[in-house]
């Protein structure tokens, strides 16, 4: 057990240690494999330039109060990616009990259960999924997390919260 | 006499050129410094001053006055030469102008004997003195009395040659060309010479001094030293004796090398370009080499030898002669390398063109190459030569490639290292690098076996392995250290060793490049045209040339294409399975078309196809070409709906397959395949093979005989100008016309075109579908940067083209630059897109058509 954290430790170190350059190299890669995969669920590209910046797109999964809409997100990748996990933030107002009104989420596999095997493509379709299935008992948004078990109502209320997020934002 | 000169002396005592070494000689030496002033107030002309000298030489001397006695005489000299003999020299040299060549030479032998006459009796009182110095000291070592020597010979060089003109110049030029010409129009025609100058009369020989008149000399014979030719002799030793006169003469003066060096050298020069010209010019198969340093020593030398050492064979200037000679000689050897390297690296190009049959060129051009200074010049004229006769449109690919393998073999030869190959050959491989068919040439001249010794450099046994860039970073050094040598200096330190410049040729054509895998790639379109253009299922010969491609590029590299030539295997034993599942049924004619499964595999298909009067055979015979699609490139598509009949025979074939395979399918090809048809007609059978296209084009008229192109169009889903095109083949076979306008009829009778086609005629259909079965590469491409351009535009929503190609650049390009793509490319590229509704253009933005809901 303590042999594995060590080796842990190690390949951290290392990491750390590399330049910037492996890391964009590996991010080109998995730009490659969402581009590839030709899923029009998911989707993300840099946002301009930096590649440690990407802007990705979700849409709602169908069979969900979310079906038919499109979800924006912003990823920033920390210059250990893999090694630690990006920020993953809605852009586009999201009403959902894990995501709370500034568009952080709480999901654990981006938090505590990160790990280097992750890779945009499945983070992205983590979210997707948490957009169906939240976790209500660890709200950030209450009344969400109280409204979800009324679902003609959410999506109500999902489709305001868009409209309300929209006009301000126009 | 001394004693008598001083009586009269009155005057100074003190002359301040006279410095006596010992005191105690001080007196005699004032003595005959009295006696030298007056003989300078007394005596005016030069010659009788040295009359003078030469009466006191006869006198026995003391020995310290001989310094004074030799400064005296030089004095002589010198003022004779500065006031008597050089002007008129000169004066004679430059009195002819405007001659003729005759004249001119002539002109130059009087002036010549002129002038030596005149410094005859110096040379003779130089020699004197030179004598009497050692009589006087026989202990000291020579070089004394040689200085003396030399000291005249400078004053005279230095007085009387100290201006040379361009007639005096142009004069020795003559004279000794003729001498040349003489000597070697001589040399091969020794005792059986014609005289060719019949009319020329030869004045006088015991006249050599003023009026020589030289005339005929081009094809005189000229009698040298040692011919001993009786009939000649009379002749030819006018000039001759001339010649070594005035060489002795020159010699003795020391004004040998001055007067005639420069000419000389000239003179042999061009006869050395000339000779090499003339000898070797175009020859490449024979190596010139020994012939010509044996050229060079025996005619040329010889020559130089009857200059230098004369034909009096005086044994004592034998030594410095010699030396002179070996010195001549080493110059000359070194001029006869250069002119031949000069040549070869001229014709380089050629010789390479030839290259196996003109390696001893080859050789040769390295040894000069080796002696000379030359290389760097080779490397720039092979460029230029490249540059011009190889490098622009005009020239196949085919034929850069092989003469681009014909340089890698030749410059090997050259320069075992690489480097002259590397510079010389970066412009051919980036200008490789230009063109589209190079990776296609490259592959099928390596696998096409009637076409090219690229094919047997594949076969070749142990091959190096293709390294890509960096090469082999083990650190073993191979061979012996100490035969380790440097790379020459014009390599390029930033390259890898010499070691690991692979003298391998096929690594060097994949190197273009610089990637293996878009050979790979190629090969395996290439592969996949082959196997579905001819549809036979042999592939033993295809199988060898895989595992010779595996031996270079890895067995991983290939994995993909022996999936391919496995398929085949799968398809025949397949179609052998599912045939006997059938029953066996039995059918004329066969009609192939492939597919691809669920499970991505295809099928290529025999379908036996039926003309008005054979109805009733249903079954087709066929076979299928079942591909994995996973390791094929990607097809061409193209929509067609066959045939009912056959459709229904594919369909039956693909439900006994998924009998046979369960959990597998097949996906039809439908566009790709061939068939062979029998076309039964009134008056007439017809036998083709032709494309799937054809065939159901011609079907449908089975059934009805007149179909306007509309209606073929929609029954068969082709765009009518496909339509049209395809038509135009049977309407060529005279089985189709048009009338009215887009409305075809089948032509039952031949009527009056019989001439054209027997009953049985079989051609094989070759109008444009011979293009490739996959998809072009730039169109995979493509492919790759729309998913890109969706994605950021997925993301970004809306971008304009700057934008979006340099996110392309930055992030989908960062392959080899093959795969890059031009902003206005990409404009055309996404304008199609915008066509086909799959983007919307406003405002200068791109972007993804709405979805609902989208934001």
């Amino acid at each position: 057990m303590t042999a594995t954290v060590q080796t842990k430790d190690k390949r951290v170190n290392q990491t750390k240690r590399k330049d910037a350059h492996s890391v964009s190299k590996r991010l080109q890669q998995e730009l490659m494999t969402i581009m590839m995969s030709g899923s029009s669920e998911v989707s993300a590209f840099p946002d301009g330039d930096n590649i440690f910046k990407w802007i990705g797109t979700v849409k709602g999964p169908k069979g969900t109060v979310y079906e038919g809409l499109s979800y924006k997100l912003t990823l920033e990748f920390p210059a250990d990616y893999p090694f630690s996990a990006p920020t993953i933030k809605f852009k586009t107002a999201c009403f959902h009990p894990n995501v709370d009104e500034h568009g952080n989420i709480c999901l654990d596999i981006l938090k505590e259960k990160w790990s280097a095997v992750q890779s945009v493509h499945s983070m992205l379709v983590s979210i997707q999924s948490l957009l169906g299935e939240p976790n209500n008992d660890s709200p950030l948004n209450t009344l969400a997390a109280e409204t979800w078990c009324n679902q003609p109502k959410f999506k109500e209320l999902v489709h305001q919260f868009l409209k309300k997020s929209k006009d301000e934002s126009t | 006499m001394v004693a008598l000169r001083l009586d009269s002396v009155t005057g100074n005592f003190g002359h301040k050129s006279f410095c006596p070494p010992k005191p105690k000689w001080a007196a005699p030496k004032v003595l005959y410094g009295f006696q030298k002033l007056i003989l300078v107030n007394k005596i005016t002309t030069m010659m009788g001053e040295l009359e003078e000298l030469q009466s006191l030489l006869h006198q026995p001397l003391e020995e310290e006055y001989l310094p004074e006695i030799k400064d005296w005489f030089l004095s002589i000299l010198r003022r004779d030469i500065l006031a008597n003999i050089g002007p008129s020299f000169w004066e004679l040299i430059s009195s002819n102008t405007e001659q003729s060549e005759e004249e001119d030479v002539s002109g130059f032998v009087s002036a010549m004997n002129v002038l030596f006459a005149k410094l005859r009796p110096y040379m003779d009182v130089a020699d004197h003195l030179s004598k009497k110095r050692e009589l006087f000291e026989e202990m000291k070592p020579r070089d004394d009395a040689t200085g003396f020597q030399v000291k005249v010979q400078t004053a005279i060089r230095a007085l009387l040659l100290h201006r040379t003109t361009a007639k005096f110049q142009s004069c020795v030029q003559r004279f000794y060309r003729k001498a040349f010409w003489s000597f070697h129009g001589n040399k091969p025609s020794n005792s059986s010479t014609i005289l060719n100058n019949s009319d020329g009369a030869i004045s006088n020989s015991s006249d050599v001094k003023m009026d020589e008149t030289l005339d005929e000399e081009e094809n005189s014979v000229w009698e040298t030293k040692g011919t001993g030719d009786t009939i000649t002799e009379g002749y030819g030793s006018n000039i001759t004796e001339q010649f070594h006169r005035i060489n002795k003469n020159l010699y003795t003066t020391g004004l040998l090398e001055r007067v005639c060096g420069e000419a000389v050298t000239s003179i042999i020069h061009v006869r050395i370009e000339e000779f090499v010209e003339e000898r070797c010019k175009g020859e490449f198969e024979q190596s010139f080499i020994k012939d010509l340093e044996q050229w060079l020593n025996t005619q040329v030398m010889g020559w130089l030898r009857t200059i230098f050492d004369g034909d009096q064979g005086e044994t004592s200037s034998g030594q410095s002669s010699s030396q002179t000679l070996s010195k001549w000689n080493e110059r000359l050897t070194y001029f006869l390398y250069q002119t031949y390297a000069k040549l070869r690296i001229r014709e380089l190009f050629n010789i390479i063109v030839e290259y196996p049959d003109s390696h001893p060129a080859l050789e040769d051009l390295k040894e000069s190459l080796r002696k000379t200074d030359l290389r760097s010049r080779l490397i720039q004229s092979l460029r230029v030569a490249m540059e011009t006769r190889l490098l622009h449109p005009g020239v196949n690919t085919s034929d850069i490639l092989t003469q681009y393998v014909s340089s890698i073999r030749a410059l090997q030869v050259l320069d075992s290292t690489g480097v002259i190959l590397e510079l010389v050959c970066e412009p051919v491989r980036s200008y490789l690098r230009t063109r589209d068919d190079t990776v296609r040439c490259i592959v099928s001249s390596l696998t096409d076996e009637g076409n090219s010794d690229l094919a047997d450099e594949l076969a070749k046994s142990n091959p190096l392995n293709i390294h890509e860039g960096q090469g082999a970073d083990d650190g073993e050094e191979e061979g012996d250290p100490f035969k380790w040598e440097p790379d020459p200096v014009d390599a390029d330190p930033g390259q890898k060793l010499s070691s690991q410049r692979s003298s391998d040729i096929l690594s060097m054509l994949v190197n273009i490049y610089g990637s293996r895998e878009l050979f790979v790639n190629e090969y395996r379109s290439l592969l996949a045209d082959r196997i579905l253009t001819h549809f036979n299922f042999d592939t033993d010969r295809e199988v060898r040339n895989l595992e010779l491609l595996k031996l270079r590029f890895g067995e991983s590299q290939l994995h993909h294409c022996e999936v391919m030539l496995k398929d085949v295997a799968d398809s025949r034993r397949c179609n052998a399975n599912i045939k006997s599942a059938k029953g066996g049924k039995k059918d004329v004619d066969d009609k192939e078309n492939k597919e691809e499964t669920q499970e991505q595999e295809e099928e290529e298909e025999n379908v036996d196809d039926d003309l008005p009067d054979g109805g009733k055979r249903e079954n087709l015979d066929f076979k299928a070409m079942i591909l994995s699609a996973q390791f094929w490139p990607n097809l061409k598509e193209e929509k067609l709906s066959l045939h009912s009949k056959v459709q229904t025979q594919l369909d039956k074939y693909t439900k006994s397959y998924e009998a046979l395979k369960a959990t597998r399918t097949l996906f039809w090809k439908p566009n790709l395949g061939q068939v062979t048809l029998e076309l039964e007609l009134k008056d007439r059978t017809v036998s083709l093979a032709v494309s799937p296209l054809h065939a159901t084009i011609i079907m449908h008229f089975e059934e009805k005989e007149k179909w306007t192109i509309q209606e073929l169009s929609g029954v068969m889903q082709v765009p009518s100008t496909t339509l049209r095109r395809k038509i135009a083949f049977w309407q060529s076979q005279g089985l189709l016309k048009e009338d009215p306008t887009d409305c075809f009829t089948l032509v039952e009778e031949d009527s009056g075109r019989g001439s054209k086609e027997g009953a049985d005629e079989v051609i094989i259909e070759s109008d444009d579908e011979t293009e490739s079965a996959t998809a072009s590469t730039q169109s995979q491409t493509l492919h790759v940067f729309w998913s890109y351009i969706e994605g950021m535009l997925t993301n970004l929503n809306s971008l304009p083209i700057e934008r979006i190609h340099a996110m392309l650049k930055m992030f989908a390009m960062p392959g080899p630059a093959t795969s890059e793509i031009s902003e206005h490319e990409l404009k055309l590229f996404l304008d199609k897109k915008v066509k086909e509704q799959e983007l919307i253009f406003s405002g200068g933005f791109y972007k993804l058509p709405k979805a609902d809901g989208q934001l």
